[in-house]
């Protein structure tokens, strides 16, 4: 079998070589300790000779080509031998012949761009060419490591220890100081409560002992962790953020009407019987979309001192999940036939309460109705979803006595509370809109055509 | 014969210094007028050619290895270096062929011929049970000449493995083949530092001369090590009057050393012909150093008889005390520094020719054939012998264990001690009178500590020996060892010349050759004119050796800091020793810890820097008479407390027991005084107790603060018990300069009891 000649690794360092010449050609003989070629490495310029007799039957790697060090180079064999399939080079570069080796251009030092969102899933600020802020390093109350690991086999939270050490820095006799003035030595604790608090970081001087004589007891400590904070929900934080922005920086004003909802319950059940189903919220939804085609202006939102108006209806649809609340956005409702509307209302709705919607189906709704008709409640106030102009709370359909034509009659009232941006949405518009919605759900001619 | 007195009027009548001249290529014979003469055998001839064959058969192994043409274990990766000795043959075969085989040999980086020439030499004329030993059989039946060939195979196994790094190597894959040694066979250690064996050899023949073992070492050493400077003083040390003159009484014995060196004309890539050295021949070095110019001779390298008669001559000068012998053997390394250095851009091609025209292997073969000591078929089988064997111990150590790397650091220290002396050096006698050593209420002062530590262990062993500048006679710079030289007589305390590379390097070969020598510097600054001999010899030599060198010395070291003496004679530098792994370093601070730590020092079988302080000489302390031992490792607490820790050793523990003292009458505060008394190893079981009790800790030496071994420890406090402290680890040292002369400069540079003082005041 041929002899295969090896790239000499011959510097421990050497990572890779260049065959610059060779010294036979293809179909030359080959005497042991001939020079095959000629190699540069990253250090020099050496001769290989041949460790093997024959004829130079394959050159594999040419002149010009570098390669990790010890892959196959060439074949030296008999003449008509056949030969391996030679490997595959490793990774080859061209290195032009006489050209001078070219340095990279350096790399301008940069700060790594973040990369990663911000965790709470807001779109990250465009990448400005601002100097980014190193995080800051939260301010610590300097505490000695003795004094630190004393107050947690004491179980006792060192936090508000005033230190008197140098820099203000909490000692070790600060935390036997603080223990006497508060009575330590007085507490009484069962040892399995005392090692059940400190693992839990508990300050013990905190809890209120119900054993004999005030003695804190294990579940004494047990109420204590069910007691202390603990951090929301992912989707916790968002809702709570989102609201107590919209709701600090959005001037709510709310104006309530009552509708008459006994015809449309009676019209609801004869569709029914026929084999249609609704929803009272499909005419709820429907009522809002026909009604936001009236009212533009309802149909916006302020930003800054601008006022966007927001070209079709996207209607989010509050859902309460067991932990929280989603809003499903049904896209285009103004463009959707009711059947439409209730089928997508419907499917979004499923989708939410199995957790399969997909953030892209939870933003940018431009108005927002909050029915709580299941939840049996007289009357509520919802706070703006950001991004929007207003949101309509809906209460129960409650059986009611009201004075229709100077008689008392009971009806089916349902009242309805619109909370809009005072920025964008006067109060005579509101009104007008939130009527132009009601007298929609009380006009049972006007859902003959559309059901 | 002690004190001599030197009374030398001037004398500058005109005169001629004749240096006398310097033989070369003496050797006329051939290897038939050898047989013929009766000074060889035909079986002899054979194995020198077997020798010469099986060494370049190793070696190109080792080119085709880097290039992946070697058969018996194609793709076996072997990194490590190439310095290739082929052409060189005749040097090595013909000098372990010219030397006992129980004499010692050092190498060099380009050393395989030389460690395997030894090896099989030393082999053959094992006896048959040391055989059986050395190959782990039991089994009576073998006759001796297989269990040499076995041995032989065995030798070139161990060989490769270690080149490989493999744990069955000579030197468990922890030394190399630039550190490989068998002390087994009397090679003591290939050296990757030019020229660092050689004051190694010239210990190890100090010691066969103190041993009267008539014992001999073949030194190794390239062209180019003749330029550097431990070489020279190493040449000087062996050819020292004192040693053969009146001053050695009724040993007179010179040095057995032969110094080979073995000139191949290129350093790396210098040139030590017209380049880097002035001399045309390296033989002339000696002239410099001996009156009879170490019997220089310039002898053919590519000839193996003609190295092995020349070295035979040198062996039996030395062993008639006529040594040291220096021999410069002219041969040429064929290949170049190592398999990277393409050669060609210092020296041409038909150069090359020229040499490889006479190859010594070749040329060997045809006297061979010629006096027909062997048959073209015998010949034949031979290579084929040594090809075969080479190939099947390349494979086995191909596939042998790698060590594991969970002991990557074991057989840094040994934990052997010298706690019985054997019979043979327990009997000791005093030459004239005991020192003089005054002792007040059971008191004595550091430096008589240190000299009654000194004068105990050498009555108790003969095989501690005492040497350093200006020791004997004068008893030292600082009168520490005075009396000692009339104890025990010029054998075992001499004066030196000021060459503390060669003090240092000595004192390793020495004890690798079985004394327990302690030698003094001066100066702790003078520390780092031997601190390669230190550093990469005394403490390296038990680990890269596989656990099989024990360096058994102490270097005793002055620190001259607060006398005004400045820059060069002030420093405190154990911290920079601490940082070589391999030492041992101590540094007592009272009279007491002064002697037990000397003595466990010198009984210890790894090498110890022990530090002393000039400022502590004169205090004074109670020492008890007679016998007893500080354990190396063992801190002491010099004073207890529950407020502060003071971590301390060397002068600044007298400085943390002022403060100490200060803090308790002006602060109240209860102070604890750790003096760890070792560095290496450290105690630090006893300082993290003493620190999780109190709470705050002050770390105080009198080095400067960076880099100090202050910040170790503080660094280990805070890994280890960073839940105990109350406050930051302080630590105190002299100012982060250069020790000035102004008295003035030099109070307000070093630290003192006052800083510590100042520092403890911080942390409360
Ligand atoms: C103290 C020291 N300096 C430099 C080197 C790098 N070096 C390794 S071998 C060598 C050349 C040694 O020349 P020589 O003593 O003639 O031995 P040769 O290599 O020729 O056998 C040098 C400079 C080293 N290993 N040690």
């Amino acid at each position: 079998m041929a002899d295969i000649v090896i790239m000499p690794k011959l510097g421990q360092a050497t990572e890779e070589s260049t065959i610059i010449k060779w010294h036979k050609k293809e179909g030359d003989l080959v005497k042991k300790g001939d020079v095959l070629f000629e190699m540069e490495t990253d250090k020099a310029v050496l001769e290989a000779e041949s460790f093997f007799e024959g004829t130079l039957l394959k050159i594999i790697v040419p002149e010009g080509v570098t390669v990790p060090v010890n892959p196959a180079v060439a074949f030296v064999g008999k003449p008509g031998e056949t030969l391996p399939e030679p490997p595959p080079l490793p990774t080859t570069r061209q290195t032009p012949a006489a050209s001078p080796t070219q340095q990279p251009a350096p790399t301008p030092l940069q700060a790594p761009a973040p990369t990663a969102p911000p965790p709470d899933g807001t779109p990250a600020p465009a990448k400005a060419a601002t100097q980014i802020q190193p995080p800051a390093v939260p301010q610590r109350r300097p505490i000695s490591p003795r004094a630190r690991a004393l107050a947690k086999s004491c179980a006792i939270d060192p936090s508000s220890i005033q230190g008197t050490g140098p820099n203000g820095r909490v000692t070790e006799a600060d935390v036997i100081a603080c223990l006497k003035i508060q009575g330590y030595d007085n507490i009484r604790i069962s040892p399995a409560a005392k090692n059940l608090a400190m693992l839990n970081n508990l300050d013990i001087l905190r809890i209120r002992g119900t054993g004999d004589g005030g003695r804190i007891m294990v579940q004494d400590v047990e109420r204590a962790i069910r007691e202390k904070p603990r951090p929301m929900s992912k989707m916790r934080q968002v809702i709570a953020r989102r609201l107590t922005e919209s709701f600090t920086t959005i001037p709510h004003f709310y104006v309530t009407v009552s509708a008459d909802m006994t015809d449309l319950m009676a019209y609801r059940k004869e569709l029914k019987d026929r084999g249609k189903s609704y929803t009272v919220t499909d005419f709820i939804l429907e009522a809002v979309v026909l009604s936001l085609l009236e009212f533009p202006s309802v149909n916006s939102v302020a930003e800054g001192t601008n006022v966007r108006w927001r070209g079709s209806v996207d209607l989010g649809v509050a859902v309460s999940l067991e932990d929280g609340l989603v809003v499903p956005v049904i896209r285009n409702a103004d463009s959707l036939s009711m059947p439409e509307l209730r089928d997508a209302a419907r499917v979004l709705t499923e989708k939410a309460r199995s957790g399969k919607l997909l953030p892209d189906e939870m933003t940018g709704s431009s108005f927002t109705v909050s029915n709580m008709g299941m939840m049996n409640v007289e009357n509520f106030h919802a706070i703006i979803n950001p991004g929007e102009g207003a949101i309509l709370a809906v209460a129960s359909a409650i059986e009611t006595a009201v004075v229709r034509d100077g008689k008392i009659t009971a009806r089916t009232m349902m009242k309805m509370t619109l909370s809009a941006d005072h920025r964008i949405v006067d109060g005579a518009v509101g009104a007008a809109f939130i009527n132009a919605i009601r007298s929609k759900l009380e006009d049972v001619e006007l859902w003959k055509p559309l059901t | 014969m002690p004190n001599y007195f030197s009374n030398r009027p001037p004398n500058f009548k005109p005169a001629t210094i004749n240096c006398g001249t310097i033989a070369a290529y003496r050797y006329r014979k051939n290897l038939k007028a050898e047989i013929e003469a009766g000074n060889l055998t035909k079986a002899r001839a054979i194995e020198m050619l077997e020798d010469m064959l099986t060494i370049r058969e190793f070696e190109e192994m080792i080119v085709k290895l880097r290039s992946g043409a070697y058969e018996p274990c194609k793709g076996y990766d072997y990194r490590g270096p190439t310095h290739v000795s082929i052409g060189q043959e005749a040097t090595s075969v013909g000098a372990c062929f010219g030397i006992a085989p129980d004499d010692y040999i050092t190498s060099t980086h380009r050393g395989h011929g030389d460690s395997i020439a030894k090896g099989c030499v030393a082999i053959r004329a094992m006896p048959t049970e040391q055989l059986r030993q050395r190959l782990g059989t039991s089994d009576t039946n073998i006759p001796k000449s297989e269990l040499v060939e076995a041995a032989l195979e065995d030798h070139v196994y161990k060989t490769i493995a270690e080149l490989f790094g493999k744990e069955d190597g000579y030197c468990k894959g922890r030394g190399g083949g630039m550190h490989i040694a068998d002390f087994t066979v009397g090679h003591l250690g290939a050296n990757a530092i030019v020229g660092g064996g050689v004051p190694i050899a010239t210990g190890a023949a100090m010691a066969a001369r103190y041993l009267q073992e008539k014992r001999v070492v073949c030194c190794f050493a390239g062209d180019g090590a003749y330029s550097n400077g431990v070489v020279l003083e190493s040449l000087n040390w062996a050819a020292q009057s004192q040693f053969t003159n009146h001053l050695a009484g009724d040993h007179k014995f010179g040095i057995p050393i032969i110094f080979l060196i073995v000139n191949n004309h290129y350093g790396m890539t210098g040139r030590a012909d017209d380049e880097v050295t002035g001399v045309a021949c390296l033989a002339r070095r000696g002239a410099g150093f001996a009156e009879n110019n170490m019997h220089a001779e310039v002898v053919n390298g590519m000839n193996a008889l003609a190295v092995m008669e020349a070295v035979k001559r040198a062996a039996d000068l030395c062993r008639k005390g006529k040594g040291p012998v220096l021999l410069e053997l002219n041969t040429y390394r064929y290949y170049g520094h190592s398999l990277s250095d393409p050669r060609f851009e210092y020296r041409t091609k038909d150069e090359e020719a020229s040499w490889k025209a006479v190859d010594p292997i070749e040329q060997f073969e045809r006297e061979m054939l010629n006096a027909k000591a062997i048959t073209p078929k015998a010949l034949e089988a031979l290579k084929e012998k040594v090809r075969a064997r080479n190939a099947r111990a390349a494979a086995k150590a191909a596939s042998a264990a790698d060590p594991n790397p969970a002991d990557v650091i074991a057989f840094m220290y040994t934990d052997t001690r010298a706690d019985t002396v054997p019979e043979r050096f327990a009997k000791t006698k005093i030459v004239k009178a005991p020192p003089e050593i005054k002792r007040q209420d059971g008191k004595l002062t550091y430096k008589d500590a240190i000299k009654e530590a000194l004068y105990e262990e050498m009555l108790r062993d003969s095989r501690v020996i005492f040497y350093g500048e200006d020791v004997a006679d004068y008893g030292g710079a600082f009168k520490v060892t005075k009396g000692l030289l009339e104890a025990f007589g010029r054998e075992r305390v001499f004066n030196t010349p000021i060459s503390e590379a060669a003090i240092c390097g000595t004192a390793v070969g020495a004890a690798m050759a079985g004394l327990r020598p302690v030698v003094e510097l001066m100066y702790m600054d003078f520390a780092l004119m031997a601190s390669d001999q230190i550093s990469n010899q005394a403490a390296k030599w038990h680990y890269m050796s596989g656990a099989k060198a024990e360096i058994p010395l102490v270097y005793r070291v002055s620190v001259g800091g607060g006398k005004g003496y400045g820059g060069q004679h002030s420093q405190t530098l154990e911290s920079v020793f601490a940082h070589i792994p391999g030492l041992y370093v101590v540094y007592p601070s009272t009279p007491y810890d002064a002697k037990g730590l000397l003595k466990a020092a010198i009984r210890d079988n790894n090498p110890v820097m022990y530090v002393e302080s000039q400022l502590l000489y004169g205090i004074k302390g109670d020492v008890p008479e007679g016998d007893y031992l500080v354990p190396l490792g063992v801190a002491d607490i010099k004073r207890e407390g529950k407020d502060l820790t003071i971590i301390a050793w060397g002068p600044a523990v007298p400085d943390a027991l002022k403060a100490s003292e200060r803090l308790a009458a002006e602060k109240k505060l209860s102070v604890e005084v750790v003096d760890i008394r070792s560095l290496v190893p450290l105690d630090l079981e006893t300082i993290l107790a003493s620190v999780r009790k109190t709470g705050k800790c002050v770390v105080a030496s009198q080095a400067i603060s960076i880099g100090s071994y202050t910040g170790e420890i503080a660094s280990v406090i805070m890994e280890k018990a960073f839940d105990y402290l109350d406050a930051p680890v302080m630590r105190v040292g002299a100012k982060n300069g250069i020790a000035p002369q102004s008295h003035v400069l030099e109070a307000a540079f070093l630290p003192n009891a006052n800083d510590i003082f100042n520092a403890a005041l911080q942390l409360f």
